[in-house]
């Protein structure tokens, strides 16, 4: 803001006004939001908080924000706004009016119809007096006019409203951080927002005074920021990475917010994200909420043990008890996040938190997932759920994205790990999560948003010809989302002779290698170099296309067998038998062979081969010898 | 992309007959419109582009990009500071030498000198600190003057982010200088204009003499913009204008640069007197060499301008055309006019001088008249004062 006299302070967002016009993402959940600039930058507000609450307080005159909002729970519920995202572009009666409200509760907006809105007690500053005539001025006096009380005063918000006062003091953070003005955002939304939210987070977002640029499902956000990601990996490292990430991969995304768990299994091709099946779990069973209510109880226990004051939480009912509730509920988020950094103990301090009595107690990483056993299942449960409504193995996942502050959680990962392959890519084990890199749960969404962002405003600042089309296709239901994918996996199959084969090559006659998965989006093209052996007198290179069907096949062994080479399954069961996983490939249907003849070399020779499915399914394929000069041959399987 | 390495092909394989006509039937799915890919993937289907045209055009807007963004600074852009070549000397030279080394090659700004704005010097000596930074080449060599070439680049920083220092340094520009060594003096010129044959030829060697000349010395104007050469075509009131401009020409250029140092270690205040008095002096005479100097640029300028040999031309012409358009008018009678005009004239100039010498004549008769009365007059005093004379001795 400028100063009233005009000049400009430093790092105002007047005076940077130069340079690239800055973008940003911002994560809008429904407990915590957060902003981001870029992949490295999570941007932080005036309090420091990257994860900002989403709340808003009243308290006389004043107005909280944000974490400071939070805080108004305990003593100031009833003007404390929380959880208001959720009930965007909803009308008030299609929203369950059951649940207990630890917050402002949701009333019917009294002048318009079906639109929830909140009440909240404000302070209005008094008017001035009105100037009194100077006919009848009384006589002077030195005392000055003790300035009029504020007037109470009822004041109605809009979810909408809320919405906005909140984007905006977002807005101002993300300025405030930059030092200059954004041009524009890009707001992420769950998966099951429908268009009346999508729409009435827009108008909110727009007079917050945000450009929004797009609103950006989640699975998309994360699709950006993982590939992205991957990118960064392969620049900083390429040399020392032996394993580097496929392409083409399946992930599995578990978004544990506060109040939801989110699932969704995507298909990452080359970059392109198809989203298989998502589910959404929204009963408060799942989620941080529910984490912290079972560290409430165990602390509560705790408290009662060792002060002999009875204290029943989650959920309480006494008002003293639902003020300790709402105490506890804000000390355990440390501890929770304390736990998430470390295995050893977190401790908990309340000051007079029930009587007048102090509490410290702590609780260490492995206490704290026995107490969060339920939740743990749960998680399992709808990811196992979800796996069988996709008819996907979980040995086919090969990568899990966590999202969301809970997420951080080493138990969560671990209570499912038993569903994956042992070798599946998961943050905790690229050492993202406690160190802040890119796989990063709290800020992932928002940092996938923010490059989203930035990849917009160049589309746009790089015009061209058809540039509205190309902006327009990234609105939600663009014709150009519409896609083919490939039922089945291409691959190419070099045989070998029968009697040197054995296990799986012994199957199908000779090695296969895929070159098109299934579920890629077409049209798709992929490129591989080969090094086939050759001797000197077959000098022929040559493989057979194939399309093939992969499954699960699953082995009981009986322990104790050696350690299969392929990744497995242990599950120690009584008898001493463990479930053994494996892909199993059945030849489909044969599309045809690619032959080589005379190629130089004296051992093995580079052909590089490049596939392309058209988007009809018509499927080209290109030998072509690295060596200069080498032979080039072709293959094409009509439609 | 690592090879993945497969088996030999079996001598005695041959291709499966009866291949499938076609691969199997094709799910419908949903995009997430997200990420580069799916930008590339809208571009090619509302571009229509196969693969590898748009895998072309994917480079070609990489490398304008690239391009456009400079290079180094991790991609930031470097406003055009750019990669300059660093030859052995200059990475020698000897900090304490610090007067004679050219800060603009130091910080490689040689293409853009004293036309650098403060951002890109500030660009510029980042990315060579980042380059030459003592931390940086620990190890690399043991020689001790492996921070020399460092410390030429703080020094160079050091005069170009002062305005003051930076407009003393530009005021003797090495380059500069060098430059102006090879401004043609106007016998060279006029040697030079010899060899020329045609006018066309003379125009193009005095727009190519003057014209970087000019520009050159613009930069020490203290009233901007300057007015340059311009072409050929310019009219009078342009021409004129320039060289009104230059013959008034204030500069700022200025010669602090090359005082002598004041031996600081001597106590005698006589001796750094002496000193800065002679730096004075040196500067005042500087100043007025140069001054002279570009004084006699532009007086060789305007001596050997072909658009003023021109314009004087055109001048003649256009006054010959008009007596030449007059006579034309009106035809024979003019030409008698031009006679009786003359005889007129004559006529007047003889009556004029018959009237001069007659007023000649007139003055010097009242002159002679004025005299002759005075004479009187005194013969007649002196008569009077005799005859008194006469009457007292009587």
């Amino acid at each position: 803001m400028a100063a009233p006299n005009g000049s400009i302070p430093n790092g105002s967002a007047a005076a940077g006004d130069t340079g690239a016009p800055a973008v940003v993402g911002i994560n809008f959940g429904n407990s915590y939001a957060s902003i981001a600039r870029g992949l490295a930058e999570c941007i932080a507000n005036e309090d420091g908080e990257r994860q900002i609450a989403c709340a808003v307080a009243f308290q006389g005159e004043e107005m909280y924000l944000g974490n400071q909002a939070k805080h108004q729970l305990v003593k100031n519920s009833q003007n404390t706004i929380t959880g208001f995202r959720n009930l965007l572009g909803k009308k008030f009666s299609e929203i369950p009016q059951s649940q207990i409200a630890l917050s402002a509760p949701v009333i019917q907006h009294p002048t318009e119809p079906d639109v929830p809105a909140y009440r909240v007690q404000v302070l209005q500053p008094a008017p001035s007096p009105l100037p009194k005539s100077a006919a009848h001025t009384p006589a002077a006096s030195n005392v000055a006019t003790p300035r009029s009380e504020p007037i109470s005063a009822e004041r109605i918000l809009s979810v909408s409203e809320v919405t906005t006062i909140f984007l905006k003091s977002l807005l101002q953070s993300a300025e405030d951080f930059l030092g200059k003005k954004v041009s524009g955002a890009v707001i992420s939304v769950p998966a099951w927002f429908d268009t009346p939210a999508r729409a009435a987070l827009s108008k909110a977002a727009e007079d917050a005074g945000i450009t929004v640029l797009q609103l950006l499902d989640e699975a998309g956000a994360i699709s950006v920021c993982t590939i992205a990601r991957d990118a960064d990996l392969e620049k900083d490292d390429a040399a020392s990475k032996e394993d580097p990430t496929p392409a083409d991969r399946t992930a599995l995304i578990v978004d544990i917010g506060a109040s939801a768990l989110e699932l969704a299994l995507i298909s990452l091709s080359s970059g392109l994200s198809t989203t298989l099946h998502t589910s959404t779990v929204s009963d408060g069973s799942v989620g941080g909420d529910a984490l912290d209510s079972a560290l409430i109880r165990f602390f509560a226990k705790d408290f009662t043990k060792k002060t002999k004051a009875p204290l029943s939480v989650a959920p309480s009912t006494e008002p003293q008890d639902k003020r300790a509730e709402a105490k506890l509920r804000l000390a355990v988020e440390h501890t929770k996040r304390t736990l998430s950094a470390s295995p050893g103990a977190a401790t908990c301090s309340v000051e007079s938190l029930k009587d007048g009595l102090d509490y410290t107690g702590s609780i260490n990483r492995m206490r704290f997932d026995m107490e969060a056993r339920a939740v743990y299942t749960a998680i399992g449960r709808s990811i196992s759920k979800l796996l069988e409504e996709a008819g996907v193995d979980g040995y086919a996942v090969d990568e899990v994205v966590y999202v969301g502050g809970s997420a951080c959680l080493p138990g969560v990962d671990e209570s499912i790990a038993d569903v994956f392959r042992e070798d599946v890519r998961t943050p905790f084990k690229a050492g993202t999560v406690v160190g802040g890199g890119s796989g990063d749960p709290t800020t992932v969404l928002a940092r996938g948003c923010a490059l989203q962002a930035e990849l917009l405003t160049n589309i746009a600042s790089a015009g061209g010809e058809k540039v509205d089309e190309i902006t327009g296709s990234f609105a939600s239901g663009s014709e150009h989302t519409q896609v083919k994918t490939t039922s089945r996996t291409i691959g190419l199959l070099v045989p070998v002779a029968a009697e040197s084969a054995e296990g799986s090559i012994a199957e199908l006659g000779g090695v296969f290698v895929p070159l098109v998965r299934k579920e890629t989006p077409l049209p798709a093209r992929r490129r591989n170099v080969f090094a086939f052996a050759i001797s000197p007198d077959n000098a022929r290179v040559g493989f057979e296309l194939w399309e093939v069907a992969e499954g699960i096949k699953i082995d009981r062994i009986k322990l104790p067998a050696p350690e299969p080479e392929e990744g497995e399954e242990p599950e120690e069961e009584e008898d001493e038998y463990e479930e053994v996983k494996s892909v199993t490939l059945a030849k489909e249907k044969y599309l045809g062979s690619v032959v080589l003849e005379d190629v130089k070399g004296s051992k093995e020779a580079k052909v590089e081969v490049t596939v392309s499915v058209s988007q009809e399914g018509k499927v080209e394929v290109k030998a072509r010898e690295v060596a200069e000069g080498g032979k080039e041959t072709s293959l094409s399987v009509g439609a | 992309m690592a090879a993945i390495s497969l088996p030999a092909l079996p001598a005695s394989w041959n291709p499966p007959s009866d291949p499938s006509s076609s691969i199997s039937s094709l799910n419908e799915r949903k995009l997430i419109p997200a990420g580069r890919a799916y930008l590339h993937h809208v571009q090619r289907t509302v571009h229509d582009l196969s693969f590898d045209a748009h895998d072309a055009h994917v480079e070609e807007e990489r490398k304008r990009h690239a391009e456009l963004n400079g290079d180094g600074l991790n991609g930031e852009d470097d406003l055009g500071v750019g990669e300059e070549e660093e030859p052995f000397e200059l990475l020698q030279q000897d900090p304490k030498e610090w007067k004679k080394q050219d800060h603009y090659q130091v910080l490689g700004l040689s293409h853009l000198r004293y036309k650098a704005t403060p951002d890109q010097i500030k660009v510029a000596h980042r990315k060579k600190v980042l380059k030459h930074h003592p931390d940086k080449k620990a190890g690399q060599s043991h020689t001790t003057n492996d921070d020399g070439f460092f410390k030429c680049i703080q020094k160079a920083h050091e005069v170009l982010t002062n305005a003051e220092r930076r407009r003393q340094f530009d005021s003797v520009d090495p380059e500069l200088l060098a430059e102006e060594e090879d401004d043609p003096s106007s016998s060279q010129y006029q040697k030079l204009l010899k060899t020329k044959k045609d006018a066309g030829a003379e125009q193009t060697l005095f727009f190519k003499t003057f014209v970087p000349i000019f520009e050159r010395e613009a930069r020490f104007s203290k009233k901007q913009p300057v007015p340059m050469l311009g072409q050929y075509e310019d009219g009078k009131a342009a021409v004129e204008g320039f060289y009104n401009f230059w013959y008034d020409f204030d500069s700022w250029r200025s010669f602090e640069y090359l005082d002598k140092e004041v031996n600081e270690g001597s106590d005698s205040r006589d001796d750094k007197r002496y000193t800065e008095k002679k730096n004075k002096s040196e500067r005042a005479r500087r100043k007025k060499d140069d001054t002279a100097r570009l004084r006699n640029l532009v007086d060789l300028a305007m001596n050997v301008d072909p658009r003023i040999k021109r314009i004087r031309q055109e001048e003649k012409e256009a006054r010959e055309a008009k007596k030449k358009a007059a006579n034309q008018k009106v035809g024979g009678p003019a030409k008698k006019t031009k006679a009786e005009e003359e005889a007129e004239k004559k006529k007047a100039e003889e009556e004029k001088k018959a009237k001069e010498e007659e007023e000649k004549a007139a003055r010097a008769e009242a002159k002679k008249a004025k005299a002759a009365a005075a004479n009187a007059a005194k013969k007649a005093r002196r008569a009077q004062r005799a005859g008194e004379e006469g009457a007292d001795a009587s």
